[in-house]
């Protein structure tokens, strides 16, 4: 889910940036640094909003560096387990689907989809119920549920179940004409 | 593993960093990250090149499973799950999926139906209808898209 949250950081300022423009050069340094990354705690950071406050520049012994901690709002996306959210399909293999919520991968094993549904391969490999009314294929929308995020240092991966009630196909690429 | 110490959306442990987040419909997000959109254009002048990939991926879905195109359906949205005394988590579920029945809905935010809530079937039964009602009067524009897709390929 996406969350506007407020976060704090330690940022390191050369003195040549010292002058009108100081603080312009924090927040782009910060939007740089920051925007578009990964964190197993705060999840991926997906836009920066702005400047809370910056707090008093602490110098640096030995260097003429200056510490700033600057608090800034942004909204970030971070899966939590349990929860139940919609998501892309993105590839099809017989080991199960890997679909796509926002920047997050979530994998769902063939022994959490539906036992109705086999898998069947081809050019466009696919899971189908055996009436054939019930398709997932690369694109389909579904609604999953997150059951496990592990996170790496710049990535959070999920797994994630559509064997529960309401939770499944929500729409086909292309419907069959 | 990361130490999350029982991280569970079911029963809204969201841990102490998210306790106090506001959290983000996906229309809401929408309109949000096309402003941010807006200003990076303005800044730079090579505005595709500089979209970090987190960014783009965040903005292609939420744009595609945002189900209010205008932001006056996504406020009224926000106002009318406001009124149930819901907590932030499960009134963007609620916003994003909207469920159509009362038992769809309870499988969606299990916390509902927690014990001592006061929330009866009644009280559920309202809520989904009221977001029903937006929805219809908004979402016809994704509508006609539809239905301009399904005539042209007669």
């Amino acid at each position: 889910m996406f969350f506007h949250i407020i976060l704090e950081r330690n940022m390191q300022l050369h003195p040549r940036h010292f002058g009108s423009r100081l603080r312009d050069k924090l927040v782009s340094k910060l939007v740089k640094e920051v925007e578009g990354t990964c964190s197993g705690r705060h999840g991926f950071v997906v836009a920066i909003m702005g400047i809370e406050h910056v707090g008093k520049g602490l110098i640096r012994d030995g260097t003429g560096f200056v510490t700033f901690p600057v608090k800034y709002k942004c909204v970030v996306f971070r899966p939590f387990k349990g929860e139940i959210l919609e998501a892309v399909v993105t590839m099809v293999n017989k080991m199960g689907f890997f679909a796509e919520t926002g920047p997050v991968q979530v994998f769902v094993s063939n022994h959490l989809i539906p036992d109705d549904m086999e898998f069947q391969s081809g050019d466009t490999p696919n899971y189908i119920t055996s009436d054939g009314s019930v398709k997932i294929q690369k694109d389909s929308e579904v609604r999953l549920k997150i059951i496990g995020t592990r996170v790496d240092a710049t990535e959070i991966f999920c797994i994630g179940t559509i064997k529960d009630d309401f939770l499944g196909v929500i729409s086909d690429p292309g419907a069959a004409a | 593993m990361s130490g999350e110490e029982e991280e569970n959306a079911a029963e809204l442990k969201l841990g102490e960093d998210f306790v106090k987040a506001k959290c983000l419909m996906n229309g809401e997000v929408s309109l949000i990250l096309d402003r941010r959109l807006e200003q990076l254009q303005q800044l730079s002048e090579d505005p595709l090149n500089q979209m970090p990939q987190v960014f783009e991926k965040s903005l292609q879905y939420v744009k595609r499973f945002s189900r209010y195109n205008n932001p006056d359906a996504v406020r009224q949205v926000r106002e009318i799950l406001s009124r149930h005394q819901l907590a932030e988590f499960e009134l963007v579920v609620l916003g994003n999926l909207c469920p159509e029945t009362v038992e769809e809905a309870i499988a969606m935010v299990p916390s509902l139906k927690d014990k001592g809530r006061g929330l009866d079937d009644e009280a559920i039964e309202k809520m989904l209808t009221d977001l029903a009602l937006i929805k219809s009067s908004s979402s016809s524009g994704h509508l006609l898209k539809k239905l301009g897709f399904g005539l042209a390929s007669l």
